[in-house]
């Protein structure tokens, strides 16, 4: 709080603010006023109180940690999550402005599916003389074996995006074409609704152009590719992603669960004869729109990269036999050559016999003789790197590549690289105003215009993704290097109507059937429940341990006590388990890899329990202190399964994952009993029991009599009515198996069914007495096998 | 000539697969002047689920097949009646130092085009090593199919031939190193020397006579399936083929299957099998003349 409690107006953020001489800046026109369309906000923002000024930027970064968007860092040995490099004030644009820019880019969309088609079909630019064909053959993104497929649905190119940037003249150039996966559409969403909680009060009449109306518009688009019939028969299309390695799976996530699609990987999906189908629950089902996020060569194996793990064996062929559209098609990566750039300016005005009304940054292919010599000539002001990059020479990145400094040097090594070279033009960038420590500073800014086909037409996202540079040069603008993401505002004349994803109320309603379930995300719930189910058990556990600690300190209870806590991997003696890590670890990577499947308030509640407990790790004492903060563990993961059991959709996925939760606790209910109501067992084994399944209030009032191993084992194993007994566990496993099978074993009761049964009615017709621990021991075992059935029928 | 070929690839599995796809590329291909199939069929058990037979973009014929259920391997049996004549004598090959100029004006991106072959890939990856052994054995004023024989003849020299020394994952670096190994490797390591020195290269895979006509040496590789390599000599000179491992330009004796940029587009059978065990492989060729 050392931020002074008035402010003066000198120093409010705004006032201090100077653009760099010479560069043009998006808030500040060459005549030292303020753009109009930014005063609005700066108004805003200078009515703000330093400290409110920061408890609002807080907000936004609240919600994106809440929302768990992070970006994935690649260091050189190890990769880790950092947070989302989020910059709340966004770039605003005249809506004028926007035309200006969407009637370019969809201008050179048109271009580029052109210039595709005719890659890999007729081959005539290559022929006649607009691009060289060494050029294309040496490129890895150059897909030989879709040369000669006509893409289902007439169209390679779905869904684009243009990295754009700012001259000094003020006009915008194209600095990049994104055409093979083309991230970014989601992280912009998520920065609109970051900055929105941060500019809470000024957003709603602020006539910023809402962004759902372009999502609604790609996901009819999609619909349309899919074709009435597989629309209607609730075949839901795809995003196919690369899986939860990848640094943009969160948006992939995202996405799938804003616009309604299944998220699938390589792995979730098989083709037979040639039709590209998903592994379900209820067997293969066919699919035939994937929104493509993962790169063409790990694709398919049998025609792509070999060594690909991550592909669909037969996807070419599914492609080629015309099952299946893929956004965009295999091989569009092709198109994101730099070199291009030095050639679609040409190819423009011979096809559409003028230049392009949104121009590409000058390049120059060195494997020509006249760009050689141009370049030659003009090597000083010049930028390079590798013919095969994809990205823009002057920004720099891992692709960039330092000329010598040195004249004559220079030139030798420009001959010397040839056809390996491009050259590019400098281009100094505009500045947009960012926050840097409560002031406002000019800093370089590029920004990513998405571009969606649609039923009619390409359709521009009215915003967009904007990356800031850290340092007042643009070199650094690679989010790999630190600069920060974000919104773009295109800002309306008029009032802007608000648009949700949601269709108009007066469309037919129809109650859609849910998609059948991929076997992976089956498996991940399942595993989800047995996991949290087994972090609540353990902590149990360690709480009973760590509470009995203080009082007493050696007994042979205790003892038995460390034995169990071992038996699941928690060393005693420790405050903080590093086991209990590991448990909860293996709930949040199944979690992560089903994202898609619930909400937002689930993940942040799984998420926060991890930080709570990394926290308090490094301070916890043993005793009285660990069984403390155990019971405040205890409440935040029942605050997860709470939200999942009262907002989960009663579909497959919520049976697999309570089957999972009922399988854990009964085998673990069954495991404890068998150790701490043994004959054998210390004294106070009974009343523990009692503790670790939750029962104490339970027990006193059904028996009303001291704890014995009769009516402990009768509660706890026996008592169909009571939710912790494991014959409880045993009639939810039936019940729910017996759900899943229902749309697949019609006439014969699966093996799950029938073992879950065989176990529960051994239990419901036993006596306490006949329940001695070898028979819980059998009973676990009878579980656990029945991980195994459910594996064999719904997992493979 | 004519030849009746018999090929024979096996594989069985430890535990039973489930599902699985294949892409096979064994049948001869009809090379206009030079190889004519006259008939030829491939055999697959178990019987898939699903087959079709096309060409790949080098004009390879290729056959796709699947699985669904459980199997434990998968046998291919190819039969085919191929007539083979020797190749026309090419014509006047272009000087090193002007085969760039010549690439560049090259305004075709099909198969046939020596674009495709000249950069590396991912089974001919040109290592300094290899860079340097080229430039050693061939001279700046050398024709491009001077510097083809120049280094076929110098790895035939410098090479031992030996089925022990690699496998069919071995990278054609390490066979380098070692100086060792099989037709496979010869045929990559060529490759990779003559794109270093700026000539395109091209990897054949196909099959050879089994036993020598009378009085000649039985060739290396006769008993499993052969590979050699084309390179591109020029706008006049074409494409050229040249055999390593036996340092000699194949004519009668060699029969070929399928073109690419190395073994990985010619592959005779690729397939993920989603199998658990080990596979057990085996590999029968039978190449006789027709009487």
């Amino acid at each position: 709080m050392s931020a002074p409690a008035t402010p003066q107006a000198s120093t409010t953020p705004v006032s201090n603010y100077r653009p760099f001489p010479g560069v043009m800046d998006e808030m500040i026109g060459p005549d030292g006023e303020m753009r109009p369309h930014w005063a609005g906000l700066m108004a805003h923002l200078t009515g703000r109180e330093p400290e409110a000024l920061a408890a609002d930027v807080a907000r936004g970064e609240q919600y994106l940690r809440d929302a768990g968007v992070f970006f994935r860092a690649y260091g050189r040995n190890e990769q880790a999550a950092r947070d989302w490099p989020f910059s709340p004030v966004p770039v605003i644009l005249h809506e004028d402005d926007w035309q200006e820019i969407a009637k370019g880019l969809t201008e050179r969309a048109d271009l580029l599916e052109m210039v595709m088609a005719d890659l890999y079909g007729p081959g005539r630019l290559v022929a006649e003389g607009h691009l060289p064909a060494s050029l294309i053959a040496e490129s890895p993104e150059w897909m030989r074996p879709m040369v000669g497929v006509a893409p289902r649905g007439g169209h390679f190119l779905h869904f684009l995006a243009f990295e754009i940037g700012r001259g000094p003249d003020g006009r915008w150039w194209v600095l990049g074409d994104r055409t093979q996966a083309p991230s970014g559409a989601g992280f912009a969403l998520e920065n609109r609704v970051a900055t929105t909680r941060v500019f809470a009060d000024y957003y709603a009449r602020a006539r910023v152009h809402r962004l759902a109306g372009f999502f609604r518009a790609f996901r009819d688009g999609l619909a349309a590719l899919q074709g009435p019939a597989a629309h209607a028969a609730g075949s839901a299309a795809g995003i196919l992603t690369p899986g939860p390695m990848t640094d943009t799976y969160y948006e992939h996530a995202y996405i799938a669960r804003y616009m309604g699609l299944s998220l699938l990987e390589g792995g979730d999906l098989t083709v037979e004869d040639e039709a590209l189908m998903v592994r379900t629950v209820a067997g293969p089902r066919p699919i035939n729109v994937l929104w493509r996020r993962l790169d063409a060569g790990w694709a398919d194996p049998l025609e792509f990269d070999e060594s690909s793990h991550i592909g669909t064996p037969g996807l070419m062929a599914a492609v080629r036999a015309g099952q299946v559209t893929l956004v965009n098609a295999l091989g569009a990566g092709v198109l994101e050559t730099q070199a291009l750039l030095a050639f679609l300016p040409g190819i423009a005005r011979a096809t559409l016999g003028r230049d392009l009304r949104l121009p590409n940054i000058a390049t120059w292919w060195c494997g020509q003789s006249r760009a050689l010599a141009e370049v030659r000539r003009q090597a000083a002001r010049l930028a390079f790197g590798p013919a095969q990059a994809t990205q823009v020479a002057f920004l720099g990145g891992a692709e960039g590549m330092q000329a010598p400094s040195d004249a004559a040097a220079r030139d030798a090594w420009i001959v010397a690289q040839g056809p390996k070279l491009i050259a590019q033009e400098r281009v100094t960038l505009s500045t947009t105003p960012t926050l840097s420590g409560g002031a406002l500073v000019p800093r370089p800014v590029t920004i990513r215009v998405f571009l969606a086909r649609t039923p009619n037409g390409w359709q521009v996202m009215p915003g967009g993704f904007a990356r800031i540079a850290e340092r007042a040069d643009a070199t650094a603008l690679a989010m790999q290097q630190g600069s920060s993401a974000a919104d773009v505002w295109v800002l309306s004349e008029a009032a802007v109507p608000t648009e949700t994803l949601l269709a108009p109320q007066s469309a037919p309603f129809v109650r859609a059937e849910a998609p059948a379930l991929p076997s992976r995300a089956a498996e991940n719930l399942f595993w989800l429940g047995r996991y949290v189910e087994r972090t609540q058990g353990v902590l149990r556990l360690a709480r009973a341990y760590h509470g009995r600690l203080s009082e007493d300190g050696t007994g042979p209870l205790l003892a038995a006590l460390a034995e169990m806590l071992d038996r699941y991997g928690l060393t005693a003696a420790e405050p903080m388990p590093e086991g209990l890590f590991a448990t909860l670890a293996s709930a949040v990577a199944a979690a992560s890899q089903i994202r898609d499947r619930f909400s937002v308030d689930g993940w942040a509640a799984l998420s926060d329990l991890d930080r709570t407990m990394k926290r308090l790790s490094a301070t916890l004492r043993p005793g009285d202190d660990a069984a403390a903060a155990m019971g405040v563990f205890l409440r935040k993961i029942a605050g997860f399964s709470g939200l999942v059991h009262e907002n989960m959709y009663r579909g497959h996925g919520w049976q697999f994952l309570s089957i999972g939760r009922a399988l854990e606790r009964g085998a673990m209910s069954a495991d404890l009993l068998a150790a701490f109501a043994d004959p054998d067992a210390p004294t106070g084994a009974l009343d523990l029991a009692i503790e670790l399944a939750d029962s104490v209030m339970t027990h006193r009032q059904r028996y009303a009599v001291m704890p014995s191993r009769g009516s402990v084992v009768d509660l706890l194993a026996l008592d169909p009515e009571n939710p912790r007994s494991v014959h409880f566990q045993l009639a939810e496993i039936r019940e729910h198996a017996t759900a899943i099978a229902g749309g697949r074993h019609k006439a014969q009761m699966s093996g799950l069914v029938r073992q879950a049964r065989t176990t529960e009615t051994r239990l419901a017709v036993a006596t306490p007495s006949a329940m001695t621990t070898a028979a819980l021991r059998d009973v676990r075992d009878d579980i656990l096998a029945l991980s195994e059935l459910l594996g064999d029928a719904y997992l493979q | 000539m004519i030849y009746d070929i018999a090929l024979r690839l096996t594989y069985r599995y430890a535990s039973p697969a489930t599902g699985g796809r294949h892409v096979v590329r064994l049948m001869p291909v009809a090379r206009p002047g030079l190889q004519r199939l006259i008939a030829g069929h491939v055999e697959i058990e178990p019987h898939p689920d699903g087959r079709t037979d096309r060409t790949d973009f080098f004009g390879n014929a290729t056959t796709d097949f699947g699985f669904r259920g459980a199997h434990d391997g998968v046998a291919l049996q190819l039969h085919a009646r191929v007539d083979r004549q020797a190749p026309a004598p090419p014509g006047p090959a272009t000087p090193l130092a002007r085969l760039a100029a010549e690439i560049a004006d090259v305004d075709s991106l099909g198969p046939q085009s020596p674009v495709h072959f000249t950069a590396p890939s991912p089974r001919a990856m040109v290592d300094a090593a290899m860079a340097t052994y080229a430039r050693e054995v061939t001279t700046p004023d050398m024709t491009a199919a001077d510097v083809v024989t120049a280094v076929g003849e110098a790895l035939h020299r410098d090479m031992t031939f030996s089925a022990e020394a690699t496998d069919v994952g071995t990278p054609a670096a390490d066979a380098f190193a070692e100086r060792q190994g099989v037709c496979q490797d010869f045929s990559h390591i060529m490759i990779a020397c003559l794109r270093s020195l700026g000539v395109p290269a091209a990897y054949v895979s196909g099959f050879l006579r089994t036993l020598p006509p009378p009085g000649r040496p039985r060739l290396e590789g006769a008993d499993a399936m052969h590979a050699w390599v084309r390179a591109w000599t020029g706008k006049e000179g074409g494409w050229i083929d040249y055999d390593p491992t036996n340092a000699l330009v194949p004519a009668t004796d060699h029969v070929e299957v399928a073109v690419g940029r190395d073994y990985g587009d010619v592959a005779p059978i690729k397939g993920v099998l989603r199998v658990t065990g080990r596979q057990i492989g085996s590999h029968a060729v039978d190449m006789v003349p027709v009487d």
